[in-house]
């Protein structure tokens, strides 16, 4: 069920998780900076970022012995850090979607009713 | 410090930080002499004992947060309700209670080091149970204070007006409050008692303590970048169900190894994979909105603050978090300094932070409405000093940590297979010590950063004339 990590690959193993994260922040960052910016050349540099999120991600699989069921969060991490930030990117521009003057001041005694 | 200008709420939230602060002096004091003890065993041996200074380093840690959260609370209780605060006068006594009974627990932890495991053990000097060590009177203490804060906000909130932000953080001190009783039976199997144990630990730290800092975090948005009520009730929805949705189950990592099912392998793997997924939309939306607001802020400590704490909060809670969190690597770590390390940097990062930054919120108003700006009379080097030390000084000792935790890991565990003989030869590699070493050098940096904070919060705005910088959500620029 579940293998460890080998002495070889310890440092490996930590330096591709943590690149993994990184990474996926970076091409969450960037894209959303290219699409903020208006500056497409910034959309390569996003996807190089998930190109390294990609072999981060393999290369932890690989070390760690991700097999089996382990297998499928691999497939996971790849898809939800590839969807991730065009999702977030959509409820940004979503939120932020709103008429001038129909927001609430800071102090507005206006809020939501939860019902 | 003057508050007569302030609504009771807010009063009753600077006495909170008043102590939140005394205990944050107090969390460094006793850090550094742990990390002395860990460089010179025999450094206060028979006085002050290392378990002793650990408990305590790890006590206020966890109980200044809590000061720092109900302050936060208490200080944006009556604006956000539109409403006067209902039963103040018992929100006065459940702080004073509070109060009085951190002091004396301390005072028994420092005056009664060694004695019996028995019954009048748990219930007066220490229930044993790491990092919520209070004896059971002040467990059942620490219960009603939290109970009467929660009274406090759900009627003032149902007698006033609700919004997306309290609704959120009514919820959430259901389970603050509920999750602490987990903590609190006692049970002769030690499998059992962690499995619950880790019911408060975890349940507090990466599901309810990441919501309200959630709330918090909207609110300060709100207050210091002037980000629409819309957009900031928005986004805690989503990371709300995003934290709550990798979180709970996220729990499973703290059961790999104590004697649980086998399949919590799988399933606490699987979810803490997913744990820093909102740590990362959190990122995004707060360079978004920065972006979009041109970091045009009122309030640039707080604002600074907030920013350290979206970035804290990824790399803490998120990269550290990430890289051992696998059963397969973590079999090897944990319990080494190698979580010391995530525990540093994600504690600071994701919680301290936050809290900074609603005291500077909070300071604005107590001084005047004065911008925290440029026209500081000194620039803001206190400030800014402050923050640039304590945010090197925790990232020092985390990085010293993390090569001490490697080095544990890899001799003591993985060579050594875990046996004394592994530990001790773990403990004295030089790899191990100097990493030790260079965690004092970075701890006393921590220390300077904390007595300028102190100095700064004590002094920033009182000499400045009101010059208060409206910043409104209509100077949103379009998208």
């Amino acid at each position: 069920m579940l293998e460890p990590v080998e002495l070889k690959d310890f440092f490996i193993v930590f330096f591709s998780g943590a690149m993994v994260i990184m990474a996926g922040a970076l091409y969450a960052l960037l894209f959303a900076w290219s699409r903020l910016q208006s500056k497409p050349w910034m959309m390569s540099l996003a996807y190089l970022s998930y190109i390294i999120l990609f072999v981060a991600v393999m290369t932890l699989g690989s070390a760690a012995h991700l097999t089996g069921f382990w297998w499928w969060l691999v497939i996971a991490m790849l898809l939800g850090y590839l969807l991730a930030p065009h999702g977030i990117w959509k409820l940004c521009v979503a939120t932020h979607a709103v008429k001038q003057g129909s927001e609430h001041k800071t102090t507005d005694t206006t809020c939501t009713n939860i019902p | 410090m003057s508050t007569v200008q302030l609504n009771g709420g807010q009063q009753l939230a600077m006495k909170y930080y008043t102590v939140a602060i005394a205990l944050f002096v107090a969390q460094i004091l006793f850090g550094l002499l742990s990390g002395m003890q860990y460089l010179i065993p025999g450094f206060l041996q028979g006085v002050l004992d290392f378990n002793v200074t650990r408990t305590v380093h790890i006590n206020a840690m966890i109980i200044w947060l809590l000061y720092g959260f109900i302050g936060s609370v208490y200080w944006l209780l009556e604006e956000e309700s539109q409403t006067k605060i209902v039963g103040l006068k018992l929100g006065n006594f459940a702080f004073w209670l509070f109060t009085v009974a951190v002091v004396i627990v301390v005072v028994v932890f420092l005056v009664v080091q060694t004695g019996p495991g028995d019954d009048f053990t748990r219930w007066f000097v220490n229930e044993g149970r790491e990092y919520i060590e209070a004896p059971r009177w002040a467990d059942i203490g620490i219960v009603i204070c939290v109970l009467i804060f929660f009274y406090n906000v759900a009627a003032t909130f149902m007698k006033g007006q609700w919004s997306g932000i309290s609704g959120v953080l009514t919820l959430d001190l259901v389970a603050l409050a509920g999750i602490y009783l987990a903590g609190m039976f006692y049970t002769t199997n030690i499998s059992v008692d962690q499995y619950w144990w880790w019911w408060v630990i975890h349940l507090w730290v990466e599901a309810t303590w990441e919501v309200l800092v959630g709330c918090l975090m909207a609110w300060g948005l709100m207050k210091t970048l002037g980000v629409s009520r819309k957009i900031v009730t928005t986004w805690l929805y989503i990371e709300v169900a995003l934290m709550f949705g990798s979180g709970i189950l996220g729990l499973g990592h703290h059961y790999f190894w104590i004697g649980t099912p086998e399949y919590w392998l799988t399933i606490g793997g699987f979810f803490s994979a997913l744990e820093p997924i909102p740590l990362v939309a959190m990122v995004v939306h707060a360079v978004y909105d920065s972006g979009v607001k041109h970091m045009k802020a009122n309030n640039n400590p707080a604002f600074a603050w907030l920013i350290a704490h979206a970035f804290g909060n990824f790399f803490g809670a998120g990269v550290w978090g990430f890289m051992h969190t696998l059963p397969q690597i973590n079999l090897y770590t944990h319990g080494t300094q190698w979580s010391a390390s995530h525990g540093h940097l994600a504690f600071f990062g994701a919680y301290a932070t936050i809290v900074i930054a609603m005291i500077y919120i909070a300071l604005r108003e107590v001084r005047g409405q004065q911008s925290f700006g440029a026209d500081l009379p000194d620039g803001g080097w206190k400030w800014k000093w402050a923050l640039g030390l304590l945010n090197l000084g925790v990232v020092g000792m985390s990085i010293a940590l993390l090569i001490s935790g490697y080095e544990q890991s890899f001799i003591e565990r993985a060579v050594g297979g875990s046996t004394w003989l592994g530990y001790f030869t773990a403990q004295i590699h030089p790899w191990f010590v100097q990493g030790m070493w260079w965690r004092m050098v970075f701890g006393f940096v921590t220390a300077f950063g904390i007595i300028l904070l102190v100095w700064d919060l004590l002094t920033i705005g009182k000499h400045n004339k009101p010059s208060a910088e409206v910043i409104s959500p209509t100077q949103t620029a379009s998208v």
